[in-house]
């Protein structure tokens, strides 16, 4: 066997798995946005595209999701230089402690975020008790309140990310700048972030799309209210059963997603060199 | 006036203390080297006068002016890394521009002048655009050399910068090195475990031993007249005889472990027991049936090194090894009695 057919067989049960899981039903979904009861239409987009309550719930998406990829970057890269640059057993716990989140059910952790942001709960509360606030304030069922939850779930990934860039810069670089006039943070600024790009580059890929297409957490915390093109999704399934209309939206939300990614990763990608 | 002065330095990481009270000066326009074995300190030594460790306790100075507690970029410094430390995102004029940019030093113009002026020096302006990453190791060593000299700083710190080099590029940068030094009449202090670079390239040596100097003088006075076994072997890697020391009528003679006996110099205080330093080129090495041997050591080949323009022989004497260097005019085998002889001047008595 010669080494193509030989890569050839040890790609074929992965490119077998994603043909039949991940290929085929994109396809299905694509046919069915559009059909219609007479064959071919494009009436779902149309009915879509020509709404200004749906396209609110589209520009919500892509808003939400920049903003929650843009904070758990600020969070994110600081977190892990300081992860990078302890010791291997503090990295340890603050490694547990980041991907903590993600080992809790995502409705026990909502509710909990349920309990801390509503109305009676104890951040607002506290805020009206120091007289900082109205008396009607509610952080829940807001879009901060979404955001608030996404960035906790979705911080992992990026400081993950991140911290395995940071993790391979030679620390002489950060040494060597300081020797040529640079302070602390000007060697932040000038030298580590540049060479993080890249983690932070895949980082913000990975919250991105999980936040564009996250359901549960955007449900719970912003409610029927602020809904978000997932959640938009599940009520056609679920509620309306409009499959087609349900499809046509996965549709739109997948080309969006990729509108906003393919300029972000060529600007990244050029940077980098 | 001495532009680096190190008074009392102590440094400790954790229980370990690895500097245990270290003073020396550099003066202006000197070339110092920080000599000795991996670990002695000599780098902590470095990086302290860099600002990049801090000290336990003790006080530094450059320039006249108190800098213990400084930052690095508060010092009037520039460092060269052993790995260069390159800045892998810019281009080669980007990283020589970098500690101008960083300093604030000049105007775009000025900078860009100085840039293409230190590049030049190196012989590199022609691959001001490449990435740093693109050039060889011996073009990235040049680079980082730019890096260091385009800001004019009053103190140049090199650590170990040449040991990554492969030899005959190592020759043509200590040529370079030395060159560039003279012409800008830098001060500067250099860390290296080859003994050869720093006889090649210093204006003095200090040599330092777990963390404490061992000693200092120019690389003439040093390796001539090495003040301790450690000095002369790690300077030259001298051979290293016990012997006893007595006084017969013709002078002092060293009574070998075997019995066999050295004549020593008249001038030679040093009684009982020693060391013998016998640098492997004063030894000279003779047939020992010849029959005008000298009354020399005899001595068994345990082994010949074919070195190309010379010969190295390992020879058993007094239960001892001895390495020795020799042209390649009379070749001698494995086992065969040779005959062993040294100018009394040339014997180092050490204490033991």
């Amino acid at each position: 066997m010669t080494d193509r057919l030989e890569n050839m067989a040890l790609v074929m049960p992965g490119l077998l798995l994603l043909g039949l899981a991940f290929i085929l039903p994109v396809l299905q979904m694509l046919v069915l946005s559009v059909s219609g009861p007479d064959g071919f239409t494009l009436e779902h987009f149309t009915r879509f595209l020509s709404d200004s309550y749906y396209l609110g719930i589209l520009w919500r998406t892509v808003r939400l999701s920049a903003l929650i990829t843009l904070i758990t970057a600020l969070i994110g890269f600081p977190l892990a230089y300081i992860m990078a640059k302890s010791g291997p057993r503090l990295r340890l716990w603050l490694t547990l402690i980041v991907i903590l989140p993600l080992m809790t059910s995502v409705v026990i952790r909502t509710f909990g975020w349920i309990v801390l942001l509503g109305r009676s709960g104890m951040i607002p509360s506290m805020l009206r008790d120091l007289g900082l606030v109205g008396r009607s304030f509610s952080i829940i069922q807001t879009e901060s309140a979404i955001v608030i939850g996404m960035v906790q779930v979705l911080l992992p990934f990026m400081t993950l990310s991140v911290l395995g860039v940071v993790m391979s810069i030679d620390g002489r670089l950060e040494e060597a700048a300081r020797t040529m006039g640079c302070s602390f943070m000007k060697t932040i600024r000038t030298v580590v972030l540049p060479l993080s790009l890249p983690g932070i580059v895949a980082g913000g890929l990975l919250v991105f799309t999980l936040s564009a297409s996250s359901f549960v957490t955007p449900s719970l915390l912003g409610g029927s209210r602020i809904q978000v093109l997932a959640g938009s999704i599940y009520n056609a399934v679920t509620q309306t059963l409009e499959w087609e209309f349900a499809a046509a939206q996965a549709v739109i939300l997948f080309v969006g997603v990729a509108l906003v990614l393919v300029p972000y990763l060529s600007v990244a990608g050029r940077r980098n060199g | 006036m001495s532009e680096i002065n190190l008074s009392d330095i102590h440094k400790s990481f954790g229980k370990v203390e690895v500097i245990p009270g270290v003073s020396f000066s550099v003066e202006r326009g000197e070339f110092v080297s920080l000599l000795g074995p991996s670990g002695c300190g000599k780098t902590t030594l470095l990086r302290i006068v860099a600002g990049l460790e801090t000290v336990s306790s003790g006080r530094v100075d450059i320039a006249g002016t108190d800098v213990t507690h400084l930052p690095p970029e508060k010092r009037d410094i520039a460092m060269m890394f052993q790995s260069y430390a390159l800045l892998p995102h810019l281009s080669v004029a980007e990283n020589v521009r970098f500690p101008l940019r960083m300093r604030g030093i000049g105007s775009r113009d000025e900078q860009n002048e100085r840039v293409k002026t230190a590049l030049d020096t190196v012989q590199l302006s022609h691959l001001g655009d490449r990435r740093a990453r693109q050039l060889s190791g011996g073009q990235q060593q040049r680079v980082a050399l730019a890096r260091a000299i385009v800001s004019r700083p009053k103190v140049l710190l090199l650590d170990e910068p040449l040991s990554n080099l492969d030899a005959r590029l190592r020759e043509d940068m200590q040529v370079e090195l030395i060159e560039i030094h003279k012409n800008l009449g830098l001060t500067t202090l250099f860390v290296t475990h080859d003994q050869e670079e720093a006889l090649s390239l210093s204006d003095r040596i200090i040599l330092i031993k777990g963390g404490r100097i061992e000693q200092e003088g120019t690389p003439a006075h040093i390796y001539a007249q090495p003040s301790t076994s450690f000095a002369s072997q790690f300077l030259g890697s001298a051979n290293m005889l016990s012997a006893v020391v007595e006084d017969t009528g013709s002078g002092p003679m060293a009574v070998l472990g075997d019995g066999q006996r050295l004549p020593l110099a008249l001038d030679e205080a040093a009684r009982g027991a020693v060391s013998l330093a016998l640098r492997q080129e004063d030894l000279v090495l003779s047939d020992a049936s010849d029959a005008n041997d000298g009354g020399g050591l005899k001595a068994k080949v345990r082994a010949r090194v074919y070195l190309g323009a010379r010969n190295r022989y390992v020879l058993e004497l007094a239960g001892a090894s001895l390495r020795i260097l020799t042209g390649n005019d009379q070749l001698f085998a494995r086992g065969d009695d040779v005959s062993l002889t040294i100018a009394h001047e040339r014997i180092r008595v050490l204490a033991p």
